[in-house]
């Protein structure tokens, strides 16, 4: 689940921005000619439903309904009793319990009189509930995703860049700071802190000894040709980076051939592998890099804005 | 698989659920889904969807790793080369519609959901389970005494998660399942930590659940900050008396829906009855093992007879007038005649 602080900060997210998105979604309902759209999360598939009203799936599915005319409303199986602290951080006003999400999707549908619904990633729904939507009274129209939320606007690339910075400072702090000589699973629990203070939503530590791939911790030292990776969430935005105790970095993107990881941050989940020929410009990407040096694998990489033949380091 | 005609049987699991693909290659996996493959004559295969997990899951299984960066694609050729087998998935309800689609223009037969066989195995423990369990339990005892350590007024609910998840990962949790709440008798549930600061008088509840090599075991205490009030103390009393009639009373044989009934005639005897239902409470308990929050729930509506080696959690947490939201309950392993508790912090109302 996630556990880090979540919250909204309007100064970070100003809730002109969060109405703009939704003004932009009422526009793409008509143009498309249904009359409500429905987004999915889940703890893991979390980014579609916070872009949306800014909540945030910490445990559980949810649905969100955009539909032009009101505030969007969330049908959530979580408890009614944290539904006052739903409200503060989201711009919902009605949440409607769901512990049976297209049940209630299908009689707000028939309360609201709408026969013709637009699901944002209609594949990407889980089979159950994909299933159990087929089987309800409703024209079902597929929105993707790349209609919707094309590229990054400025307010997501500015909190993608913040959520970047943040793994980076504590990164480089940490390997600053004597992280040589302690365990992976040190050097994790001191990340945790640092990051965790600092108002990380969800955090993932991954420690590549020179030998394996980035894997989460398993006891052993950390040593001179160790690597963290940091893929961190902040307030709904994901940022990746690798940092070595050797202190070697690369281009980015590397020019010497070496081996990329990449991946999009832009997806309904938190990352998603990607290749190259696939990044449109605007593309929120990690780009994490493996430097073979002396027989041992480091990494290095860093979170990025895809432009036109150019790539910007957030 | 054999007796239910299954050619292949796939382990599917993503970002939230890996448990469902952990099951049977005990790989924590960093992309967004991997699938494992079990073959009728016991061959193990996968499909991972990130480099990164290439070698860790090759490790494990010692067979056949694909890498497809778009999963879809690598089930495609997965059933190309399996001619129209017959298939079953376990987390099929979890898998994204597009990959259940691949599966079925691959098979010859209609989907199949493995996930409740799957589910009633995993629900008995092996020996070598129990010692995780016994060991995430242990580390749950250790994070509860940091927690209560590191407690103090003025700190933020966050600032203290971020203290126990430190402590919980350097002393070798690969992740936990922790929800907070603070406050008085306004606090009706917990949830992730807020930015709100810890006063004298505060209850503090916490659900601190580590997993270790993917075994989950949960605490639940509660904590005041200060000299506890008497309505404190009284609804202490509640909580403590109903998790050990739910102690008592586990063993093999004994329906999930008595062992909810039980902590809840605590409340009843009380004259607490109207705060064991939904609207103040979510379960009195739940199974435990590889995700945290496994079925069977302990819940009166809810029948399931009771096994040794079962592993769950009775917690009777729920809102009450006197305190507020109040958590209190232990992880417990059924034994032959009874149920031992893996949990061995002190049973008492904490102070900071």
């Amino acid at each position: 689940m996630k556990r880090g602080l979540i919250g909204w900060d309007p100064a970070e997210l100003p809730r002109a921005a969060l109405e703009a998105r939704l003004a932009e979604l009422h526009r793409h309902i008509a143009d498309i000619g249904v009359q409500a759209l429905v987004a999915f999360g889940d703890v893991w598939r979390s980014n579609d439903v916070r872009y949306i009203s800014n909540y945030m799936p910490y445990w559980n599915r949810a649905f969100t309904v955009v539909s032009p005319g009101e505030a969007p409303i969330l049908l959530c199986a979580l408890s009614p009793r944290v539904y006052p602290w739903i409200r503060s951080v989201t711009l919902h006003e009605t949440i409607v319990p769901s512990p049976n999400l297209v049940a209630q999707l299908g009689k707000l549908c028939t309360e609201r009189g709408w026969t013709r619904i637009g699901v944002l990633d209609h594949a990407g729904l889980p089979y159950d509930l994909h299933e159990q939507l087929a089987a309800e009274k409703l024209e079902v129209v597929d929105v993707p995703r790349e209609g919707v939320r094309p590229t990054a606007s400025e307010s997501e690339l500015g909190m993608h860049r913040r959520s970047a910075k943040l793994a980076r400072a504590a990164l480089e702090a940490e390997l600053a700071n004597g992280a040589v000589g302690l365990t992976d699973r040190q050097v994790t629990g001191r990340l945790e802190r640092a990051l965790r203070r600092a108002g990380a939503e969800d955090l993932f530590v991954l420690i590549s000894n020179g030998r394996t791939p980035p894997v989460p911790a398993g006891g052993q030292v950390f040593g001179r040709q160790s690597s963290v990776t940091v893929t961190l969430e902040y307030n709904g935005h994901w940022a990746r980076v690798s940092r070595n105790a050797a202190g070697l970095t690369s281009p980015l993107p590397p020019t010497q051939g070496e081996t990329v990881h990449l991946q999009t941050l832009s997806r309904a989940g938190g990352w998603e592998g990607i290749e190259q020929t696939e990044v449109a410009p605007g593309t929120v990407v990690s780009l994490q890099v493996e430097i073979g040096r002396n027989g041992s694998r480091l990494y290095y990489g860093d979170t990025c804005v895809q432009g036109r033949g150019t790539v910007e380091v957030l | 698989m054999s007796q239910r005609g299954w050619d292949l049987l796939l382990f599917y699991g993503d970002g939230w659920r890996k448990d469902l693909f952990r099951c049977l290659v005990n790989v924590s996996f960093a992309g967004p889904q991997a699938v494992a493959i079990l073959s009728r004559n016991g061959e193990v295969r996968a499909i991972v969807t990130d480099a990164w997990d290439l070698e860790p899951v090759a490790a494990a299984i010692d067979g056949k790793v694909a890498l497809s960066l778009r999963l879809v694609d690598g089930l495609r050729a997965l059933l190309t080369a399996e001619r129209g087998a017959v298939v079953a998935i376990n987390g099929l309800e979890q898998m994204e519609a597009r990959f259940a689609q691949a599966v079925r223009e691959g098979s010859r037969a209609a989907l199949v959901s493995a996930t409740a066989d799957v589910e009633e195995i995993r629900r008995v423990k092996t020996p070598a389970e129990i010692e995780w369990i016994r060991t995430a339990a242990d580390l749950a005892d250790r994070g509860y005494e940091h927690f209560v350590r590191v407690c103090e007024p003025g700190m933020t609910e966050f600032e203290l998660v971020a203290e126990v998840e430190s402590y919980i990962k350097s002393n070798g949790a690969e992740d936990n399942f922790m929800l907070v709440a603070s406050g008085g008798t306004e606090v009706t549930g917990m949830k992730p930590p807020t930015a709100r600061r810890l006063q004298p008088g505060d209850s503090v509840t916490t659900e601190l659940t580590p997993q270790i090599n993917g075994y989950y075991a949960q605490i639940c205490r509660t904590l005041v900050i200060g000299e506890p009030n008497a309505a404190q103390r009284e609804a202490y009393g509640i909580f403590s008396a109903a998790q050990q009639a739910a102690q008592d009373f586990l063993r093999p044989g004994v329906d999930i829906s008595d062992v909810a009934r039980v902590q809840n005639d605590v409340f009843r005897s009380r004259g607490y009855g109207d705060y064991t239902g939904p609207k103040y409470t979510r379960v009195r308990g739940h199974n435990l093992g590889l995700y945290p929050d496994e079925l069977p729930h302990v819940l009166e509506n809810v029948h399931y007879l009771c096994k040794k080696d079962m592993v769950l959690i009775a917690h009777p947490n729920t809102y009450l007038p006197l305190s507020g939201y109040m958590v209190f309950g232990d992880t417990l392993l059924i034994t032959d005649s009874g149920c031992v508790s893996l949990s061995k912090t002190e049973k008492k109302l904490f102070q900071a």
